[in-house]
């Protein structure tokens, strides 16, 4: 489906390129299986437990790839002090926070002031230097710009950054030597990093793969951009339990999308609920809701009327497992 | 270990499991129990002062440990007739239940399961959606025992004891084998104690093929049973059914287990409900692992302070985390406010 010739921002060489640079950081997370969930699902599932990432989710890769990158072009520069920025609460402020850490570099993170006091907690005990905002984007944009500017602190995007969609892309590499022979993979779609990365891996690795975006509805703004052939930003902040799926696709991950993934399937609150439930009381893994979103793909009709032999063996990417275990989402309180 | 028979030692010890018979059972295992993982984690062995390996027997069939006993044992009297094997019955409330019901489901026997009426509804249904048939009865020890024994009767099922028959046993030791191959240089083994079918199968497996290898049992201090057994020298069951958390550990150590754990075991840690309120936040915060209070009773152990005296230089300690079936409605009551880190 990608137009020959075609130039993205991130090619296979840089994902090659990335799975030497983040080895030696990273975890190389196990696949797991699950029988009833086979039968559910009427397929051989593969979950790739990023959940079992270090600090708790796939943005790790992508942090590890940026934050390298930057002590790399200061190779043969003065001796300072090198320091990233982002701006995120969630699973990429914890990633980036020690994957700076690791490798010697401070990290700035910009969360809004009324972030959950769990999220800061999390950031702070990697390492991370917290730098408050007003709870707007606006806000968050102007922040960071503000702390690049006064520290020379390299931006890390959650998602837009070519380092960090190659750095997610490294799981391709892992999978294929964990699973026999992949027909499809479903991957979770909020800002479209790991996707994009994945669709531009498995595209070398895999050709014949289908690559399935799981998004929830309530935030489907892949699936509505792919059906108009047009990136279509959600036109308000969505209302999803799935924390991490809540951006919109970036211009710099649509054109990969738009021309490696085979279909979007959305699914319901409701039907992420079950699907995370389903995956922790089965599988006796946690897992957040965003990594739900994927395993409720699979659950749809949508997903059960493909071809069976052509979907036979599913790669399901559990993206992350970081929850505030006092809210869960099935407590009669939420 | 010779034939001499010492003082306060039953006739059952003459059918004492040896590491052969627990390789015999991880044949009869492979292709059907799984391998289960061992992780790690950075966090807790900062914690711990050393590099902790965790056997994840939450991730086992039916969700314990317990599959592995159940199947060695059942298969084991499947290939012992030619005729069409006898159904199999047993007593239990957790895990003993689901995993008896599902590897009878597999073997294609029939499992009688008697559970108490106040056992958790998740489990009922887990039995029986592994094809068990469920008896209830007054949650009583001896309602439980007499309905086992009517049943058994009706039905010529043999009963499968939870943790003493010799075949779960050896099933249990199964995980001994597998934490050799798969933990270079283990210092040290801890593994939660209920009725001690684990410890006496996983001791027996160290100290036959590898004696250097500490084993230590980890029990509730509020069911410490175990603990005190060992330190006197004779089994001492408390007499009352203890409270705790750890629900899969409150039935006493049984007297088929006892002349192992009294033979193979280094020492028995306790920990109090706060240890393993503060293990259980620990495993499902950083590990991402759903185990059941039972299952991170030896991580708690590990973390201890006593754990840390008695093994100041061990540098490679594997931890069983025995099983993952909780009812997760109830999960809030079962972690700690605030991590103690």
């Amino acid at each position: 489906m990608a137009s020959a010739g075609k130039s993205y921002c991130i090619s296979f060489q840089n994902i090659q390129a990335a799975l030497s640079t983040v080895k030696p950081f990273v975890k190389k997370t196990p696949v797991m299986t699950c029988s009833h969930l086979n039968r559910l699902a009427n397929r051989n599932l593969f979950f790739k437990c990023e959940n079992l990432q270090k600090t708790g989710s796939f943005k790790f890769r992508g942090a590890c790839n940026a934050v390298s990158k930057v002590v790399a072009s200061n190779q043969d520069g003065p001796d300072r002090e090198l320091s990233v920025v982002t701006h995120s609460s969630g699973n990429h402020a914890q990633a980036v926070s020690l994957a700076a850490q690791v490798q010697g570099v401070t990290a700035h993170i910009v969360m809004p002031s009324n972030s959950p006091a769990v999220k800061k907690e999390a950031v702070k005990s990697y390492g991370g230097l917290i730098v408050e905002c007003e709870p707007t984007e606006q806000s968050r944009v102007d922040t960071a710009d503000q702390v690049a500017e006064k520290t020379g602190a390299t931006m890390v995007h959650p998602n837009q950054s070519p380092e960090v969609m190659a750095g997610q892309g490294t799981m391709v590499f892992e999978i294929l030597e964990q699973v026999e022979r992949v027909d499809a993979i479903v991957v979770p779609v909020g800002g479209g990093g790991m996707l994009s990365g994945i669709s531009v891996a498995a595209k070398e690795l895999c050709p014949h793969a289908k690559i399935y975006a799981a998004e929830p509805k309530n935030a489907d703004d892949c699936a509505v951009s792919m059906a108009r052939g047009e990136r279509t930003p959600l036109p308000a902040p969505p209302v999803t339990m799935c924390d991490a799926l809540k951006t919109s696709i970036g211009p710099r991950t649509w054109p990969i999308i738009r021309d490696h993934v085979d279909d979007v399937i959305t699914v319901t609150e409701e039907e992420i609920k079950a699907a995370m439930r389903l995956v922790w009381e089965r599988m006796k893994l946690v897992i957040e809701p965003s990594s739900a979103v994927g395993v409720a793909a699979v659950m749809t009709d949508k997903f059960r009327k493909l071809p069976a032999n052509a979907h036979q063996n599913v790669v399901v990417i559990l993206c992350g497992g970081n929850v505030d275990l006092e809210h869960l989402p099935w407590m009669s309180q939420n | 270990m010779s034939g001499l028979r010492a003082p306060g030692t039953t006739v059952m010890e003459a059918q004492r499991v040896t590491v052969q018979d627990v390789e015999t059972a991880a044949g009869r295992l492979q292709g059907h129990a799984r391998e289960t993982p061992v992780l790690t984690c950075g966090t807790l062995d900062e914690l711990a002062g050393r590099r902790l390996y965790f056997k994840c027997e939450n991730l086992q069939k039916s969700g314990s440990f317990k599959f592995r006993g159940a199947y060695n044992a059942i298969s084991k009297l499947v290939s012992s007739t030619n005729q069409k094997p006898p159904p199999v019955v047993t007593h239990s409330s957790g895990n003993h239940a689901c995993a008896l019901a599902l590897a009878a489901h597999q073997l294609d026997v029939t499992a009688h399961v008697v559970m108490p009426r106040n056992a958790p509804q998740c489990k009922k249904e887990t039995v029986r959606g592994y094809g068990g048939k469920v008896y209830e009865c007054t949650p009583t020890e001896q309602a439980r025992v007499e309905t086992m024994e009517r049943i058994a009767a009706e039905e010529g099922a043999v009963y499968l004891s939870s943790s003493q028959h010799p075949d779960i046993i050896a099933g249990q030791g199964t995980m001994g084998l597998e934490l050799l191959r798969q933990v270079p240089d283990l210092d040290a083994v801890i593994t939660c104690v209920g009725g001690g079918g684990m410890l006496a199968g996983v001791s027996t497996v160290m100290k036959s093929l590898n004696p250097h290898v500490r084993v230590y049992g980890a029990e509730p201090e509020q069911a410490n049973d175990a603990a005190t057994s060992l330190a006197k020298g004779e089994r001492c069951p408390l007499p009352y059914y203890p409270d705790t958390i750890a629900d899969g550990l409150r039935i006493n150590m049984g007297p088929v287990a006892w002349p192992y754990i009294r033979d193979n075991v280094d020492d028995i840690i306790t920990v109090t409900e706060e240890e393993i309120k503060n293990a259980m936040t620990l495993i499902w915060q950083r590990m991402k692992l759903v185990v059941e209070p039972s299952g991170v009773v030896g991580v708690a152990a590990a973390l201890s302070d006593s754990f840390k005296a008695r093994e100041e230089t061990a540098k490679h300690v594997a931890v069983i985390l025995s099983g993952g079936n909780l009812d997760l409605l109830k999960l809030p009551d079962l972690l700690s406010m605030s991590e103690h880190v």
